[in-house]
């Protein structure tokens, strides 16, 4: 991670810092107002429900008992040992450089691409307030989202078996990265200067995972108990906090039949995405992997706003096809009110009575349309830019589906 | 048969572009032919005309066997096109038009109107009357289009026939032709109220003519040809069919390739980013004259890239401004407003005897006399400073003793509850006393709290209502039917007293302000608050509702209130003090309804507390005030069965009050508007802002030029010429000339107008700060230095802008350009319309209010060149600013009420509120959101006076000409 350090470089990265200490400092309710917030923090990610864990393992309880903590018991370990603000605002830091290197020795094989000014892509990341506010509020989602800029960041510099034990790390504590492993692979697999087998690499991912799923027969005597509670709570729902995404709402109306049916269509449908876009631009497997981060953060079951500053954090990567998107100033709009109107509406139904669940279950729903405005139009806009490539006479031209 | 695709680019993308083709829909109605218009048209006038309730269209037009003689055989031809409602409107049309767009294609537009008017009209219709009327003799009326949707299915079918004789579906041959029977018998089962045998006549005439039993009654294509040749009617009508397709094709003219344009995808009011290339309106142009001269349609001559839609959006925001202001004046009218109604059946309010009286009013008097010997010091002005504060609290104290001891007396456990807030440096200390009565049918876990505060709001001595609450609670206890328990609280005031009572009994206090309490009952159902301020009769009771930040208590808990008190005790009400400026009489007249309507709407605007009721609307437990008012003849016996009523209603209560409305808007004790009716008008306001901010973001991506001199791209110019030429040979020459325009876009820089937006937004905070935080001494000249500040702010930053060059350690920061100018402006409105939007959620009214007085930052714009215009701006904003608001505030009280401090009284109160009440509205609202605003309009206001040579040089001429032009539009 050889990253110059400029003046502006270090005032960014010092900036962003300071920033989150001093509000961890000067108003320790702040964070725990937001890690209360359900756009924050959701069941799998809660920092209030990790301390409860943290707790019972203490006292030498097994943390999954109580119902409460679905989180993997390797973080058990990691906030026993250190300061949790600390941990946090490091773990941005080390994202943002991650960015910033990625963002470095990024080159797209595109006309309008120009180098890319990781120092930029890394304040993007770091004064994004999705990005605050999730590390503020604590949120372990954390975790995981530098587990997956690290697969990328080391497939993109072929260190491929390291790539593969990020991943490997990123699905042990959260389940859903693992679906990213095919674009990551194709990523590993075009970088030529580093020859890999595909059958080794997977290899490594599985035993990476074996090995770290080993570790909680160590850490908490209930094999089982993790598995259903960490994994089982996340495939089939069983915690139905509100949240930001589009299940919780879905699965309390269901009918208890058609639970486990529908279940396995929204999972479906999440997987879906993976196989299509991976296909589809496996020229830029980079992108494949932000386009799925962006659907991650609208379909998957307990989103939060920090699923989206990783979709966000990426994004700036590809400023160049901003010309051809369409409709960014409707999706940001979109995104800025919903992200306004969630708490209104959140704060109407539980505290002033006055709405009810619907209220903030619309809002989510305008989320995630304004999420997948964003989404379908990058997709559009990186593809028309693959088509220019192909048909320079069309530059700038207008075309329409017959 | 189907009109024929337009398709012109023969590009065939993979590149799906909509997953709905709205424009494909429009096109689809925009090239109905004229005649299926027509019909379409007449449909829904007579639907319209049939709104209103005078006069019955249906009962005229329908075709009714006993109604028809020879006066009224119009309704042969009025039948169809009458409906009985939307929703057979809507279906019937849906059906008929492409049949019937299909069958004119065919037939022509004379040819059509010639036989449904006649023939394939009448015919059904006779049919009809003769087997309805004379052979079933039966009087059942028919209506609508779907006779005819019928008889064109059955030609259709028929010709299909002749065609495909046979479907197959498992091996049984099913004709064609029957298909239309079959649809008819579905129809007739499964949609109520349909004339089976009003289908079937028009099935047979369909299929007579089909067979073309019938076609001889067509009028002869000789003579429509030469009725269409002498009134040149293909020239005139716009979308005329003509009856000789040979020579004219089907629409008489050509498809032309005007549906889309190359240019469409980079139109400029598409929101995206769209770079590169150059879009001339002129290219457009050609083709869409074409077009005109075929549809003549005045709409659909203002395409989507037409210069003359930019000028749309700004007067189309002062539209909706203006909209907002009118729904609210409209609302106290009597069309739009509505009686007050009880909506929880389990309230029963007024189902009661009350029994409060007799004795009762001795052991009230005696209380009364009691309670008078304790509180001396309040009555007698004390020495010096110091003495008179420890008097008081022995007083105090003492008094506090009194009350526990009368409710100890009474029978029911008691306690006390200190507490001492500090807002701008004053401390406001004192004691509440409570006891609670356990319910005796209850199992604790509901409670209803009565509280009488020792002041009341005006800081008038509350003499009559808190021994008042004492006889009550020894009434109460003897009462065996309670299934909730009741609270007694009495304040020593009615802000801070109730608050820090309310928090500890949620436990949501600050333990070293504010004591816990000692004494818990269970979940607070509801708050009444008796304010009773003097010793003789009154005559009316007066009720306050409006809670902190503006929130309301259940409309079923005031209804209650004003039902009991007017219909069970004959005690007049009113509400937002409308006695003391309306007379009883004129109460339900419009301007008295307005005013107490604005008054509620300010009251929760300013959401500061009304009563000693507010502060339990911040845990959601529904309360109001009622306060004896005016010399009368009612007693404080009455008042006290009033109380005892409202709290047998609400010990009814099996679930805390939901049913009725939360969010309304009171304009008379009975009258009310409910959400629904109120809340568009906000929403429309501050969806004002956001129109103007996406057409600025819209102008902002591109540099508008008029195309007067010979310009830089020659050969898109020259193309533009050769299509202009050969649009011209087919053309007439006297169509209007297109304004030439010429839009070039740019890319748009973001990062200095969302850096200064973020800035302002920020510094706003300290401001915040200072004014919720300072002591009362400093108040004043912070205030004031703050005010100055914010006025010459806007000039500082306007001429430190221009020198941004200078600035070289960050490249990003450069001297922003015109176009930066008008992305500031658009960011700015945008999150102006957003807060609004949020706002209207939380708290409607200050929403509102902030709303309009934030118009001027919607219409004023930076003039260069014009400074004398910019300063009449400035001067405009100025009057239109907080700080114009708090002088105007200043000035107004001094002369009407010719108090000195009353800023200073204002602030100090909404820093109170800020602190112990957390009533957030007005400070957020106006330091947070309205002087942001304010600052960045001001801003480009004053940036007029400092685009100095340094700006020009670095845009083109051209460029720069092209902004006057849509400065022009823009205001």
């Amino acid at each position: 991670m050889a990253i110059s350090l400029d003046r502006q470089t270090v005032s960014i990265y010092a900036g962003a810092a300071l920033l989150r200490l001093l509000v961890f400092v000067a108003f320790p309710d702040l964070s725990d107002f937001l890690g209360s917030q359900v756009e924050i923090s959701t069941p799998i990610s809660s920092f209030k429900r990790l301390q409860e864990g943290l707790f019972l393992y203490q006292h030498g309880l097994s943390p999954y008992d109580g119902g409460v903590y679905h989180q993997a018991p390797l973080l058990l370990v990691i906030f026993e040992i250190l300061p949790s603000a600390l941990v946090f605002v490091a773990l941005d830091i080390l994202n943002a450089v991650s960015l910033h290197t990625i963002a470095n020795n990024l080159d797209i094989p595109s006309r309008r691409f120009r180098k890319l000014d990781g120092t930029l892509i890394a304040a993007a990341y770091l004064f994004n307030p999705f990005t605050i506010l999730s590390c503020l509020g604590k949120s372990t989602s954390i975790f995981t989202n530098t587990a997956i800029i690290q697969a990328v960041f080391n497939a993109q510099s072929g260190n491929p078996l390291r790539a593969m034990f990020s991943l490997a790390i990123g699905t042990y504590l959260s389940m859903y990265p693992g679906l990213l492993l095919p674009p990551t692979l194709l990523m590993i697999l075009k970088n030529k200067d580093q020859p890999a087998s595909l059958a080794s690499l997977v290899m490594s991912y599985i035993g990476a995972l074996a090995a770290l799923l080993s570790t909680t027969i160590i850490l908490t005597d209930g094999f089982w108990d993790f598995l259903s509670s960490c994994y089982g709570a996340q495939l089939t729902v069983t915690d139905l906090t509100p949240n930001v995404g589009l299940w919780w709402y879905f699965f309390i109306e269901i009918f208890d039949s058609f639970r486990d049916f529908f279940i396995g269509v929204f999972w479906l449908h999440l997987v879906g995405y993976v196989g299509g876009l991976t296909f589809r631009l496996q020229s830029q497997p980079l992108f494949v992997i932000t386009s799925l981060l962006g659907l991650f953060a609208i379909f998957k079951p307990y989103p939060s706003i920090a699923d989206v500053s990783l979709y966000l954090g990426f994004l700036p990567m590809y400023s160049h096809i901003l010309p051809l998107t369409r409709y960014t100033f409707i999706a940001a709009s979109v995104l800025l009110y919903s992200t306004l109107l969630g708490p209104a509406f959140y704060h109407l139904w539980i505290y002033a009575g006055s709405g009810n669940a619907n209220f903030f279950y619309a809002i989510t729903l305008v989320w995630s349309l304004g999420l997948t405005i964003l989404v379908g139009d990058t997709l559009f806009a990186v593809l028309r830019d693959e088509w220019e490539i192909e048909r320079p006479e069309m530059k700038g031209k207008s075309v329409r589906q017959i | 048969m189907a009109p024929p695709r337009i398709t012109t680019n023969g590009l065939n993308l993979p590149l799906p572009t909509r997953l709905i083709n709205i424009s494909r829909l429009r096109s689809y109605l925009l090239r109905l032919p004229l005649f299926t218009r027509l019909i379409l048209l007449a449909i829904v006038a007579f639907w319209v005309l049939d709104l209103q309730t005078v006069w019955s269209v249906i009962q005229w037009g329908s075709l009714t066997p006993k109604e028809v003689g020879f006066g009224s055989m119009y309704r042969l031809n009025t039948f169809p096109l009458i409906h009985m409602g939307f929703w057979h409107m809507l279906l019937d049309t849906a059906c008929l038009i492409p049949l019937l767009e299909r069958f004119e294609a065919e037939w022509g537009t004379l040819n059509s109107l010639a036989l449904f008017m006649g023939p394939l009209g009448q015919i059904p219709a006779a049919l009809y009357l003769l087997v309805d009327g004379v052979i079933l003799r039966d009087n059942t009326p028919v209506l609508g289009a779907s006779i005819w949707v019928f008889l064109l299915l059955a030609s259709e079918a028929i010709k299909t026939y002749k065609v495909h004789p046979f479907i197959e579906i498992a091996g049984y041959n099913i004709p064609t032709w029957i298909s239309p029977l079959a649809l008819l018998v579905v129809t007739s089962v499964l949609i109520p109220n349909t004339s089976f045998l009003g289908h079937l006549c028009g099935c047979v005439t369909g299929y007579l003519w089909g067979l073309g039993y019938i076609r001889f009654l067509a009028p002869p294509e000789k003579v429509l040809r030469w009725i269409e040749g002498k009134f040149n009617l293909l020239g005139r009508l716009p979308h005329y069919v003509s009856v000789d397709q040979q020579t004219y094709g089907r629409y008489g003219v050509l498809p032309s390739s005007s549906t889309t344009s190359p240019g469409e995808h980079a139109s400029p009011i598409g929101l995206g980013w769209v770079g590169g290339g150059i879009l001339s309106i002129r290219r457009t142009a050609a083709s869409k004259r074409a077009l005109t001269w075929a549809s003549g349609n005045s709409i659909s001559r203002l395409r989507k890239d037409d210069p003359r839609l930019l000028r749309i959006p700004p007067y189309l925001s002062a539209l909706c401004i203006l909209g907002g202001i009118i729904w609210i004046l409209l609302l106290p009218l009597n069309e739009y407003s509505r009686q007050t109604y009880i909506s929880e059946n389990a309230l029963l309010p007024g189902q009661v005897h009350t029994y409060f009286g007799g004795s009762e009013q001795n052991v009230f008097r005696a209380y009364r006399h009691e309670l008078a010997t304790v509180s001396g010091s309040t009555l007698s002005p004390g020495g010096n400073e110091t003495s008179s504060i420890e008097e008081e609290r022995a007083w105090a104290d003492k008094r506090n003793a009194k009350i526990q001891e009368l409710f100890r007396n009474a029978g029911l456990k008691t306690a006390r509850q200190r507490y001492s807030y500090t807002s701008s440096g004053q401390t406001f200390e004192g004691e509440n006393v409570y006891a609670v009565l356990h319910a005796p049918r209850g199992d604790g876990t509901e409670a209803i709290v009565l509280l009488a505060p020792l002041k009341n709001i005006d800081d008038a001595l509350n003499v009559n209502g808190v021994p008042l609450l004492i006889s009550l609670a020894r009434y109460f206890k003897r009462w065996s039917l309670w299934s909730k328990d009741i609270i007694f609280l009495v304040t020593p005031d009615s802000f801070a007293g109730p608050q820090a009572w309310i928090d500890a009994y949620h436990s949501t206090h600050d333990p070293r302000a504010v004591e816990d309490l000692s004494l818990k009952s269970g979940a607070l159902q509801a708050a009444v608050c008796i304010d009773y301020p003097f010793e003789h009769r009154f005559e009316t009771l007066h009720i306050a509702y409006d809670g902190v930040n503006g929130a309301l208590p259940n409309l079923d808990l005031f209804n209650t209130a004003v039902t009991i008190a007017s219909g069970q005790m004959g005690i007049g009400t009113s509400i937002q003090f409308q006695h003391t400026y309306t007379d009883r009489d004129s109460q339900s007249a419009y301007p008295s309804r307005l005013q107490i309507l604005v008054r509620g709407m300010a009251s929760q605007a300013l959401g500061q507390a009304t009563g000693p009721h507010s502060s339990f609307m911040t845990y959601h437990i529904d309360a109001i005030t009622l306060t004896a008012i005016g010399q009368g003849w009612q007693d404080e016996m009455a008042f006290g069965r009033t109380v005892e009523s409202i709290c047998r209603s609400l010990n009814n209560l099996l679930e805390k009050l939901h049913q009725s409305f939360f969010f309304y808007l009171l304009m008379q004790s009975n009258r009310f508007v409910s959400i629904g009716t109120y809340l568009p008008s906000a929403m429309i306001i501050a969806a004002a802002y956001t129109f103007m901010a996406i057409y600025l973001w819209v102008l902002s991506g591109y540099r508008l030029k008029e195309k007067t001199a010979v310009t830089v791209d020659g050969t898109a110019e020259q193309e533009a010429k050769e299509k202009d030429r050969a649009a011209d040979k087919q053309t007439p020459t006297s169509i209007e000339q297109v304004p030439k325009v010429e839009f070039i876009s740019i890319d748009r820089n973001l990062i200095l107008p969302i850096a200064l937006l973020a800035g302002i937004h920020l510094a706003s905070l300290i401001p915040l700060y200072l004014l919720t935080s300072l002591t009362l001494k400093v108040m004043p000249s912070t205030f004031f230095l703050l005010a100055l500040f914010s006025i010459v702010l806007p000039i500082v930053l306007a001429s430190a802008l221009p020198e941004m060059p200078n600035n070289t350690t960050l490249p990003a920061f450069a001297a922003p350009t015109n176009e930066q100018y008008v992305l500031i402006k658009s960011l700015s409105l945008l999150l102006l319309g957003l807060f609004l939007t949020v706002l209207a959620t939380l708290n409607f009214s200050l929403s509102m209010f902030l709303g309009i007085a934030c118009v001027p930052l919607a219409f004023v714009d930076r003039m260069p060149g014009k400074k004398r215009l910019a300063v009449l701006q400035y001067l405009l904003l100025l009057i239109f600013s907080p700080m114009g608001l708090a002088a105007g505030l200043g000035v107004y009280e001094y002369f009407v009420s010719g108090q000195n401090h009353v800023l200073v009284a204002w602030l100090q109160r909404l820093a109170f509120g800020w602190n112990v009440w957390s009533s957030w509205g007005v400070p957020v609202g106006v330091l947070c959101i309205w002087l942001p605003a304010w600052i960045v309009g001001a801003t480009l206001v004053a940036s007029s006076w400092f685009s100095g040579v340094n700006n020009t040089t670095s845009q083109s001429p051209a460029a720069a000409q092209g902004r006057r032009g849509v400065v022009k539009h823009s205001i």
